[in-house]
């Protein structure tokens, strides 16, 4: 019985049907409440806070503000520096509250502590901060301007100006037929997960614990050990079930720090669960536009390209933001042979709610971008866009592949695939029904989008393997799954590697004092790193049980064979047990039936093309009645689970494409509830068809897989955007279209 | 997320419970699908809430020979169910099933959306096209208001302070076509327009009403222009004059869903679907 | 009559799984905070503030309500079933099953809710088409999933429950 490649059934879905679930709201732990006194305005000073009438509320037992908190604090909230380079960057480091200015209408002035949640919010109401309103400025193009600046000490609110060029631009323009001008922007949106995130922090004895719904638990210690100046092995992290993340749960908030803050300075327990509305003003995310110019020639060759790319970063750097400007520009190229480019890269802060990474964390931007531009180009030029694709892809004989800014293609036949996969979705089909289907009055559209995607992030990932006294397996993973079932995933790579039923095996992860060492479960890489991890160790502990039969059976380590449970002296009736070895192994005084790895790794590169199919009605209001994928995506360790993520990140597709958008007045305020933040419900989503390619190009990653978590939102809004353009006929470079654009 | 302190009445009898609402400051609770989300986010302080919900009395569907008498406190599932409603008023019927989503139909009320009044909300619209006449209690007696004179601007309508909406009466509207059309950006959503029509066609238009949501502050009905119509036979010239005129009678908002001229354009493409449908006529 | 004056408790009965509970409460007290922090059956969820999400969904008095949108008073002698309830005796419900053999869940979250909501529009329409599905789960939103297991759960659940 082997496991990988087939349809395993979620191991731990028992306790989320039967409400056992545990996120980090249900702990029923003896704790304080945290609640937070924020800004209404933009742009702020504060002239005075007055806490005697909230401090007069029953149940309030403390109420802070940034010079309570300020002696406690190190250093402050940084980024992250596995993958971001500080030296590229000006910002300043985030305190846990606002000292002397607020930047942004949310940003926490004061917290609040009391013993009843709705108490804190009595004594919030009765917390008066009196400001003295300074020009605020929304817009990121007004933002470079520099006349209101965000951070004075900063001097300018370009905190990141750098430029990507390779080849010769000039030259490629000089050659062009033609030079197309492009202005391509996604509108900012919120992640918003459906758990909303929180904390728990306890400190005592010098020693803080802290249930928190991370990502990174353990990126999270170091980062509080920094900013507290305590000791990580002071410090334990423990994720309990988190209820999605993409990518916003990275982010490390400063009411985050202000929770640990208070817990250490009351010496007691003091937990925060944000709102929904506090929710969706501490993690924004995307809202970047690029502005360029094309050179192509009129066979649809595309010689080069030239713009100015523009992210918003929001009035704080985040922890993960720095990820966007600096990613995004190398894979504008995408699986595309465009070797000449110059892109200049700027980002801005403004005064607005900050901007995190949000599934893809770049690469939809990026994809949005050169797809869209593919499908101007082919408009442009009067092509269709699978032809203009197939003119540009780069060919599978020249991989590996070198892109203009570095980075290295591994392997992929990506005209293949197109045309395997528009083959297997049927997109000819579906643009010629859909024709005839206009031609009888509906505006019903057909489109397709490419991508190419860089993910599986190295540079490391850990994983154990352990084999306890009674022959029963404990998976200890770095990856830090959150719904992507990849738990599982691990489980049954761990099971064939061992060969043993997938039962006898637990993966567990998410804390600090169980698992030594993780990066986490972020950018398409459990499949890849972690589960890779596991495997590796799982082999090593293998090896060591070979070891152990040898001793038992008397016999050379190399003439021990193993199959499914039994070691065997090659040629011999002589074997023995798993669980007899296990048994034995513990007997010694040196059991060593375990193995930690800690395996390097380099980002894989995972490539498909989607179709989608969008209706419009006489209101102008769009839906994508079906979507349809066809990815390579290396080794597919559990087709369901893999295509889950599809579905899952398709529907985000459609949100980001037609109906979401995180609209902030000219005051700087979000202007919209979870009620009018139009999260698709079973209505919106469409029907969904997904398939893996036949003959997979594997990562290099032991277990094959290259990841799949973001795919869908990679290229799905650039497909829905192009089926909508099918649909009605006119030309839409932006996300999220709405119907009143739509109609005219 | 936490509702503001207040305290709680639950009342004996109706005279009880409006003996204490004479007392002010305090705000009736029936389904509390709108007055619960706004008490989250505290957009009202009241001192007492009153729990309209032990009151049985104002939870009825009654017919008698030529009207539908609805309690206030009817939820809109009830009505979703009820054999009378979906006979006797269709168009009724037809909007209940429109409300927000399954669990909110569970719980809220008639009574308490069109005391509520939000200018997007579903019930105005229709009860201005069935011309119901509401009858509002207080501890000092009651009175019957026409719809037409109910709503007044945005949540405000005709009610006092110390008042109950009791019951709406609708007329039986025998042989009228109905239909009630809702545009929303997204499943469960407030209306961005919506559109009640009855009409009573006898080849040509014997009586028509037309009352829409969302394209103003209390639901709108173009009643001068409707007895232009009268008496025409329904043809596509007639719809189309008809949406353009009636969209030059309202300024619609602007908000998150839509701004004020896509509203205009959205009415005009309703109306004239709307129309056809309930007029028979083809393109 | 009852009278409850700001700053008070009031002291409720309601039975949630088959169990009587009496406690005193603020009348403020949505009842979702009951529950979850009363009672400590925390399988119910809070997702919003805005009662768009539909995490918080209970049955009460055989229907589904959103608990976060209906205060503790209001449930004063009533029976609620929540996710907690829903299996006897150590064995799955159906729909639970169902949810699991389909792979309908993913971070769980808006699990609970989604499967009462599921136990309710069953009992209100026992074979329901997709759209219908879709259109009774529309106070349910789910960020994970993109909705199609879900709905193949629902239609397996429905088949569960006719045999």
């Amino acid at each position: 019985m082997t496991y990988v490649g087939k349809p395993v059934k979620r191991l731990y879905d028992d306790k989320f049907v039967t409400g056992k679930s545990t996120y980090v709201d249900d702990i029923q732990i003896s704790a304080l409440y945290a609640g937070f006194v924020r800004s209404p305005y933009a742009h702020a000073i504060i002239k005075s806070i007055s806490l005697e009438d909230a401090l007069k509320v029953p149940g309030i037992v403390a109420i802070y503000t940034y010079k309570d908190l300020e002696p406690l604090i190190k250093q402050g909230i940084g980024i992250w520096l596995t993958y971001e380079d500080p030296k590229l960057w000006k910002f300043i480091p985030r305190k846990p509250l606002a000292d002397k200015k607020v930047r942004y209408a949310g940003e926490p002035v004061a917290m609040v502590i009391g013993t009843d949640k709705y108490a804190v919010k009595d004594a919030i109401d009765k917390v008066t901060v009196d400001y003295e309103k300074l020009p605020a400025v929304i817009k990121m193009e007004e933002a470079l301007e520099d006349k209101v600046i965000v951070h004075e000490e900063l001097k300018t609110n370009v905190a990141f100006d750098q430029s990507y060029s390779a080849g010769n631009v000039d030259e490629a323009f000089k050659n062009a037929d033609k030079i197309i001008s492009v202005e391509i922007t996604n509108k900012r949106l919120i992640p918003n997960p459906m758990e909303p995130r929180g904390i728990i922090s306890r400190y005592e004895g010098g020693s803080l614990t802290i249930w928190y719904s991370t990502q990174v638990p353990h990126t999270a210690r170091f980062e509080f050990s920094k900013i507290f100046g305590v000791p990580t092995s002071k410090i334990r992290v423990t994720m309990p079930d988190v209820g999605g993340a993409f990518g916003s749960k990275v982010n490390i908030l400063p009411e985050d720090v202000s929770v640990v803050a208070a817990s250490i300075k009351l010496g007691r327990a003091v937990r925060w669960t944000a709102t929904r509305s506090e929710e969706m003003i501490s993690s924004e995310a995307r809202h970047n536009t690029f502005k360029g110019e094309v050179a192509v020639k009129n066979d649809g060759t595309v010689l080069g390209i030239r713009g100015e790319l523009l992210v918003d970063l929001g009035a704080y750097l985040t922890y993960t933001a720095p990820l966007q400007p600096a990613i995004i520009p190398l894979m504008i190229p995408g699986p595309y042979k465009i070797r000449n480019l110059h892109i200049r890269s700027r980002a801005v802060y403004t005064n607005t709610p900050p901007i995190t990474m949000y599934r893809g964390a770049s690469r939809p931007e990026a994809t949005f971008i050169i797809e869209r531009i593919m499908s101007n180009v082919a408009d442009e030029l009067g092509l269709d866009d699978v032809t203009v694709r197939e003119r540009n892809l780069i060919r599978a004989n020249e991989m590996p592949y070198t892109n203009p800014f570095g980075l290295k293609y591994d392997f992929g036949d990506y005209l293949a695939l197109l045309h395997e996969g528009l083959e297997k979705l049927r997109y000819k089909q579906l643009k010629e029904w859909a024709r005839a289907e206009r031609e009888k009055g509906r505006k019903i559209g057909v489109g397709m989008a490419f991508y190419l995607e860089i993910c599986g992030f190295g540079p490391w990932e850990f994983g154990e393997v352990r084999v306890s006294e009674t022959g029963d397996v404990l998976v200890i993973t770095g990856g830090t799954p959150h719904g992507q079932g990849s738990e599982t995933a691990i489980a049954q790579v761990v099971a064939d590697e061992l060969q043993i039923d997938i039962n006898r095996v637990k993966v567990v992860w998410g804390d600090t004092e169980t698992v030594a060492s993780s990066m986490g479960t972020y950018g398409s890489r459990t499949a890849a790193a972690a589960a890779s991890a596991a495997k590796v160790a799982a082999s090593e502990v293998l090896k060591k049980m070979k070891s152990i039969a040898a001793k038992m059976l008397k016999a050379d380590v190399e003439e021990i064979e193993y199959k499914e449970g039994v070691f065997r002296v090659k040629g011999s009736e002589k074997s023995v047990s798993w669980d007899e070895i296990a048994n034995y192994a513990y007997s010694s005084n040196e059991p060593g039936i375990y193995a930690q790895v800690t395996l390097p790794g380099d980002v894989t590169f995972p490539y498909g093309v989607h179709v989608a199919i969008v209706e419009v009605d006489d209101y102008g209001i769009a839906r994508v009645l079906d979507y349809k994928a066809y990815d390579d995506i290396g080794v597919v360790i559990n087709p369901p689970l893999a295509e889950g993520q599809i579905h899952g990140g398709a529907t985000q597709a459609v949100g980001q494409a037609l109906y979401e958008e995180a609209m902030i007045n000219d005051d700087g305020q979000l202007v919209v509830t979870y009620a009018d933040y139009f999260i698709p419900t079973p209505v919106e989503a469409p029907k969904f068809e997904s398939y893996f390619a036949e003959k997979p190009h594997v990562s290099a990653y032991p277990t094959g897989a290259k990841g799949v978590g973001e795919a869908a939102l990679i290229v799905g809004p650039a497909v829905i955007v192009r089926a909508l353009e099918d649909a009605v006929g006119k030309r839409f470079n932006h996300t999220p279209v709405k119907p009143e654009e739509i109609l005219g | 997320m936490y509702p503001p302190q207040f305290g709680y009445y639950r009342p004996t009898s109706l005279a009880d419970a409006l003996d204490f609402l004479a007392g002010g400051n305090v705000k009736p609770l029936a389904g509390g699908q709108s007055l619960i989300p706004m008490l989250k986010f505290r957009l009202l302080q009241p001192k007492f809430l009153l729990d309209l919900n032990p009151l049985k009395e104002l939870s009825h569907i009654s017919i008698s020979e030529d009207k539908v008498i609805i309690g206030a406190t009817t939820r809109h599932e009830e009505l979703v169910k009820s054999g009378i409603v979906r006979r006797d008023l269709p168009l009724l019927h037809q909007s209940a099933m429109k409300v927000g989503d399954m669990q909110v139909r569970n719980m809220g009320t008639i009574g308490g959306s069109l005391a509520n009044a939000d200018p997007s909300a579903d019930y105005p619209a229709v009860v201005l096209a069935y011309e119901a006449n509401l009858r509002l209690v207080s501890s000092k007696g009651e009175r019957v208001v026409n719809v037409k004179d109910f709503f007044k601007g945005p949540f405000t309508t005709e009610l006092r302070e110390d008042e109950l909406l009791y019951e709406i009466e609708f007329p039986k509207l025998e042989g009228y076509k109905y239909k009630y059309s809702k545009v929303v950006r997204r499943a469960g959503d407030f209306a961005l327009v919506g559109m009640a029509v009855l009409a009573k066609v006898d080849g040509e238009i014997k009586d028509i009403r037309v009352s829409y949501t969302g394209v103003s502050d209390k639901p709108f009905r173009p009643f001068e222009l409707e007895k232009t119509i009268i008496g025409s036979k329904p043809s596509l010239e007639l719809i189309n004059k008809f949406a353009e005129q009636v969209i030059t009678l309202v300024k619609p908002p602007s908000d998150s869903r839509g701004s004020s001229e896509y509203r205009r354009k959205v009415m005009k493409i309703l109306t004239i679907n709307t129309l056809k449908e309930v007029l028979g006529v083809v393109s | 009559m009852l009278l409850v004056r700001p700053g008070e408790k009031v002291k409720i009965r309601v039975k949630v799984n088959n169990v009587w509970y009496e406690r005193e409460v603020e009348p403020r007290m949505l009842l979702v905070h009951f529950l979850r922090d009363e009672l400590g059956l925390t399988g119910t969820k809070i997702g919003c503030d805005t009662s768009t999400c539909g995490a918080c969904t209970v049955i009460m008095n055989g229907k589904s309500v959103k608990s976060c949108t209906v205060l503790a008073v209001q449930a004063d002698g009533a029976e609620i079933l929540t996710i907690e309830g829903l299996s006897q005796d150590g064995k799955l419900h159906p729909i639970q099953e169902a949810f699991k053999e389909n792979y309908a869940l993913q971070c769980g979250y808006c699990t609970p809710g989604m499967i009462m909501q599921t136990y309710y529009l069953l009992k209100d329409n026992p074979s329901p088409s997709e759209e219908e599905i879709r259109d009774g789960l529309h106070g349910n939103i789910c960020r994970c999933t993109g909705y199609q297991n879900i709905i193949k759960a629902v239609k397996d659940a429905s088949q569960r429950l006719r045999k």
